[in-house]
């Protein structure tokens, strides 16, 4: 008998029972279309974070301090950012930065502010876009002037208007401020600032500034850096900080780190895929209550059809054309509900993929593995009742009323 | 032709031993037409079924057709019911879901004819028990003469070397049996080695041998006086 022969048989067999065949497949149907919803999220969800990781700038790398570790020595000078500049090919962009928590007092609002005392490079490393005014120069810079660049919204609050240039306010540690002028104003996108009245503002002023505000105990504990490109931002990183340790007489004592977006997008991908793969787990739980329930019908069917395969033994089928029969139909079953899952798993992902804003990602690996696993299932929970089937006594199963 | 040598078979039930064929010894030549008679529990069934190759003997040596096939696996003696032997039961025993067509070639699915075979062959057998117009039908939509047919139309369409029939008019009306027993004779003449259990007298007539049994024993062998052919 040809596997045709017998495909034929179980296609008969379901569609004589299709209410049956249909509630059978319902288990399948409803642990297939699950998981892939639950896969297709997720890895969209992985892919959107991507996306947005590089929109934001993965040629950045962040060098820093382990603190617990550093001495005074240790920590950056002005100078290791120039050589930094000069010797590695693929870095464009360096700048040494510090944060600095203090207030920022206009005419018509105080605020609590996030210092960034940083150099020139640092607007080209963030693709800052200016909207009025200019970035701080070297000049500038180099001198220590109280000036400063804001963001839109920040200028907003505190000026009541965007374009703030030339407008000044106090900067400093709460209650020992200094007076600085705006000299440009760059646009907020981008800007991962808090939200609402107590939230700090971002302030951008000339390193050499900075140091003389926070004189006491002033360290330089970061630096950021900018590579060429996606590609050479882990050996960019690499490079700095090598020459940092021979600069600083400290290799090998594990002193800087640096670490890129690239990095952290893989710890939140990390986590997100660990997320996905516990959900898509626990839909698998339903996939083998699924198969269970297909066994469960196909004993019944077993039960239910003993004349038949008493009178199909009597004219000459095998044990082997028995089992081979009963566990066509329950793939056939577990396939096509296989199918349905993947049909409602993938429209399903979408419809939520469009609340949730997220553009669900469907692999082929994951549309291959859900039609093998629902087979799989099938066989798996068939073979038992296709046994009990083809085991059957001829004389016996003619006699069962 | 088929030749049986002191088969012996019993049954466990419990405590209680029952022995239904106490070493029968029978040789049935090709060709003959032979009824099997007896009162109920003598042991026909048993002997037909274990002529039919469908249950298997405790003790004895069963020649069908030149093959020993005392001792064959469960796969070995499904071959044998699927090429050498053609069975047709009381309750007919056709498959609800097919169609006469269908149940006539299904011997020839488990033969491994070609498709197309199989209909022209299933279309012969049909057109031999005169049912060529219902080949479409549900066996549910025909009579139980109708039902019979088709199942002797399955019985042939293998070409076997034995018909074995189990009480084959039992659940019919005399007309029907009429039909069936004239199709028997047909086949017969033909050249077919027909073997049927029956306990009506009426019926057995029409064949040309009558082996009764009795308490697993068989207590008369000899061929029918006043044979009627229909």
């Amino acid at each position: 008998m040809s596997f045709l022969e017998s495909l034929q048989i179980a296609i008969e067999s379901i569609r004589s029972n299709k209410m049956r065949s249909f509630l059978t497949m319902l288990g399948i149907i409803i642990g297939i279309s699950s998981v892939i919803a639950i896969v297709s999220l997720g890895e969209g969800g992985q892919s959107a974070v991507t996306d947005q990781l590089n929109k934001i700038g993965a040629t950045t790398v962040t060098i820093g301090i382990d603190s617990t570790k550093a001495q005074k020595s240790d920590y950056f000078t002005l100078k290791d950012a120039e050589q930094i500049k000069q010797e590695v090919n693929t870095i464009k962009y360096v700048s040494p930065t510090v944060s600095e928590r203090g207030t920022a007092v206009s005419s018509i609002a105080s605020k609590n502010a996030n210092i960034s005392g940083v150099t020139t490079d640092y607007a080209d490393i963030e693709n800052y876009d200016i909207s009025y005014g200019r970035y701080f120069n070297d000049l500038e810079e180099n001198e220590g002037k109280p000036v400063a660049v804001i963001d839109e919204d920040t200028a907003k609050e505190l000026f009541g208007s965007a374009d703030a240039v030339g407008k000044t306010m106090d900067l400093g540690p709460t209650g020992a401020g200094k007076k600085v002028t705006i000299v440009g104003i760059r646009s907020s996108a981008g800007s991962f600032g808090g939200v609402g009245p107590n939230a700090a503002i971002s302030v951008d002023v000339p390193i050499s500034f900075a140091q003389t505000m926070y004189s006491t105990n002033f360290t330089i504990s970061n630096l950021t850096v900018s590579a060429d490109s996606k590609e050479d931002v882990e050996e960019a990183g690499d490079s700095a900080v090598s020459i940092l340790e021979s600069r600083h007489n400290n290799r090998g004592k594990d002193i800087y780190t640096a670490s890129n977006l690239f990095k952290q997008m893989d710890q939140i991908n990390n986590i997100l895929g660990i997320f996905t793969d516990f959900i898509g787990a626990v839909a698998g739980i339903s996939l083998v209550v699924g198969g269970i329930g297909v066994m469960n019908i196909m004993l019944v069917s077993v039960t239910e059809r003993t004349r038949e395969i008493g009178i199909r033994k009597a004219i000459g089928a095998t044990t082997q054309n028995i089992m081979v029969q009963f566990l066509t139909e329950s793939v056939i079953i577990s396939l096509i509900g296989g199918v349905i899952g993947m049909i409602i798993g993938i429209t399903s992902s979408e419809l939520v993929g469009k609340f949730v804003n997220v553009t669900p990602v469907v692999s082929p690996t994951v549309v291959i593995a859900a039609i093998l696993f629902s087979s799989a299932v099938g066989i798996f929970f068939g073979i038992y009742p296709a046994k009990k089937a083809a085991a059957l006594d001829p004389i016996e199963a003619l006699r069962y009323e | 032709m088929i030749e049986v040598t002191n088969i012996i078979k019993k049954y466990v039930a419990g405590e209680i031993d029952f022995t239904a064929l106490k070493g029968v010894n029978v040789k049935i030549e090709k060709g003959e037409f032979t009824s099997i008679m007896g009162p109920s529990g003598s042991g026909k069934s048993t002997f037909m079924n274990i002529l039919g190759c469908l249950d298997k003997m405790d003790s004895g040596k069963y020649m069908l057709n030149g093959q020993d096939v005392s001792n064959l696996t469960g796969n070995e003696l499904a071959f044998v019911r699927n090429r050498e032997i053609g069975f047709v039961f009381q309750a007919f025993n056709l498959l609800p879901r097919l169609t006469v067509l269908e149940n006539v070639a299904l011997p020839m699915v488990y033969a491994g004819v070609p498709a197309k075979e199989r209909r022209e062959r299933a279309m012969e057998a049909l057109a031999k028990v005169a049912l060529e117009d219902r080949v479409k039908h549900k066996p549910n939509e025909i009579s139980g003469g109708q039902k019979q047919r088709v199942a002797i139309a399955r019985a042939i369409v293998n070409r076997p070397n034995v018909i074995m029939a189990d009480e084959p008019t039992g659940n019919l009306d005399t007309k029907s049996t009429f039909e069936i027993m004239k199709i028997f004779q047909d086949l017969n003449d033909e050249g077919a080695t027909v073997v049927m259990v029956t306990h009506e007298p009426d019926v057995a007539v029409y064949t040309r041998r009558i082996v009764r049994f009795k308490d697993g024993e068989i207590t008369s062998d000899e061929a029918v006086k006043n044979r009627i052919r229909l």
